[in-house]
């Protein structure tokens, strides 16, 4: 099957278009159609079809930052320090 | 120049779905533009049924049965009749609307039903047909519905508001029932449930395009019911699992089922084909606020960043999420409001401010260091931390210039504590927070 734009079909929905949107959903929230109806598992965003491999970089692991945390640590010192002058 | 009939035979012979679709399409190619306008010259409405007869089956071949033959026989003079409109639309004064070619398609349609239900017996390799004819039914039904509106309102213009919701979609809501019929004919026989997912994915688009998602609860429910007689997942065409398994993913979200709506979309995200970059892109806004929501974890820059969209969305929230910065925090959600509502994330990505809180709290820990490690034992972090510090903390990552109350701040830690973001107690009377000693003081963070 082929995912070109149907031109006739889209020809007719942009003049209508334009007097009057779309009173639902976003037209970019729709999936899209694929252009090919199956492709091989290399292709797949996940090429090793391993259970979690290949998942454990897509999200944050640590909450840590060395840098940032010398910083905070003087920032609480003098905040803490106002904090008891202030009680 | 092709002959459709000839074309036909071919793809007929070669047993090729995906050919014998690209037939059925409302559209003419690059390779012919006039692939409408001379299959339509070929006959006229007197004689169309008698001419595609002859072609179509030239010489008995391919050699189907007398009910199969007469399937396709009116599926493409169905066809002829929708080409014929179509290459009308653009003439004025022929009173050819775009609601008039849904009308002709929904014959295309019909026919093709028909042909799949009982005696005919189309053999189950020329379901794309089925998927290609629903998939322009659609789109046609959405014409016509925007042709209706723009005469309305052209018309009334007192009265725009009036329409109710089900009359904006009349069109589109026809579909709808139109494509349940091709659902409930995918499962009647073995070769045809390879069809059950692809039309089922043309009516979740469907639903949620006329606001009803609630009417996707049966969908579900009826393929549950029979997931025993279907094949395994993994034997349909990648392209039906992955749009399944997102609109699954999209429900179950909207059903602030997170971890379900988890599930779903990490299989859509794992099995999609690399190069979709815009259902890619989708399958991440919702995955992304339920990872967040279920796992308390943020996006990483490398799953981010092939997704300038995303970036937007999910970079600033995510950057304060990760300082404890409650007021960028805060800033960040209004200024993504408008977009987050529109993409219905807003509820959840609310949550973050928790996440935030948290980890504003777990600096203070970290930044309490060590006790004297006794008897060379390992060290043990401080587990014994004021709730002076946290006030202090709060007043940092709220940006307070004035007082921050204490009374305040125990409030949130009792919370943080009630979500089993945080383990410990308040020891009010001396003022202290007592923290887990058992390395897991801030669960799943690794101190």
């Amino acid at each position: 099957m082929s995912n070109t734009a149907p031109s006739q079909a889209k020809a007719e929905s942009d003049q209508p278009q334009q007097q009057q949107k779309p009173q639902v959903l976003e037209e970019d929230d729709e999936f899209e159609d694929f252009p090919v109806e199956d492709w091989p598992q290399e292709e797949a965003e996940q090429a090793s079809g391993a259970a979690n491999g290949g998942n454990e970089h897509l999200w944050e692991e640590s909450w840590d930052d060395d840098d940032a945390a010398e910083d905070f640590s003087k920032q609480l010192k003098e905040e803490l320090k106002k904090v008891e002058a202030s009680s | 120049m092709s002959f459709l009939p000839d074309e036909f035979r071919t793809a007929y012979s070669n047993r090729s779905g995906p050919n014998l679709a690209a037939l059925l399409t409302p559209i003419a190619t690059p390779n012919d533009p006039d692939r409408l306008r001379s299959f339509h010259n070929f006959s006229n409405a007197d004689y169309v049924k008698e001419d595609l007869g002859a072609c179509l089956f030239k010489n008995k071949k391919p050699r189907v049965s007398h009910a199969e033959k007469n399937a396709w026989v009116d599926i493409f003079a169905a066809y002829w009749e929708a080409v014929g409109e179509l290459l009308e639309l653009d003439i004025p004064n022929l009173g050819v609307t775009p609601v008039t070619i849904f009308v002709a398609w929904k014959k295309v349609a019909n026919a093709l039903i028909r042909g799949y239900s009982a005696s005919s017996g189309l053999p189950a390799w020329t379901l794309p047909c089925l998927y290609s004819v629903g998939k322009y039914l659609r789109i046609f039904a959405i014409n016509a519905d925007l042709h209706v509106a723009s005469q309305e309102s052209s018309a009334l213009d007192f009265q725009e508001d009036v329409a109710a919701d089900s009359e904006k979609n009349a069109n589109l809501e026809e579909a709808a029932r139109v494509i349940n019929r091709m659902f409930t004919l995918a499962p009647i026989e073995e070769s045809r449930k390879w069809g059950i997912y692809n039309t089922t994915n043309l009516l979740f688009k469907t639903y949620f395009k006329i606001n009803s998602v609630g009417l996707t609860k049966n969908l579900i429910r009826a393929i549950n019911a029979q997931s025993d007689d279907l094949p395994p997942l993994e034997a349909f065409p990648k392209s039906h699992i992955v749009t399944f398994k997102y609109y699954l993913g999209v429900i179950h979200f909207l059903d602030e089922n997170y971890a379900e709506a988890e599930e779903h979309l990490t299989s859509a995200w794992r099995l999609c084909n690399r190069h979709a970059v815009k259902n890619q892109e989708l399958i991440l806004t919702y995955l992304i606020p339920c990872h967040l929501v279920t796992t308390h974890t943020l996006p990483s820059e490398r799953l981010l960043s092939p997704f300038p969209r995303l970036e937007r969305l999910f970079r600033p929230l995510s950057n304060c999420i990760r300082k404890g910065d409650l007021v960028g925090f805060d800033k960040a959600m209004s200024a993504g409001e408008e977009e987050f509502v529109k993409r219905r994330i807003y509820l959840p990505l609310e949550r973050g401010r928790d996440i935030a809180l948290r980890n504003l709290c777990r600096k203070v820990f970290v930044a309490g260091g060590f006790e004297e490690p006794k008897d060379g034992q390992a060290p043990v972090r401080r587990t014994r931390v004021p709730v002076a510090e946290f006030v202090a903390a709060l007043r940092i990552g709220t940006h307070a210039l004035g007082r921050v109350d204490t009374d305040v701040v125990e409030c949130h830690l009792t919370n943080l504590i009630y979500k089993g973001l945080m383990k410990g107690y308040i020891a009010r009377e001396r003022g202290i927070v007592v923290l887990s000693k058992k390395n897991d003081a801030f669960p799943g963070t690794g101190v």
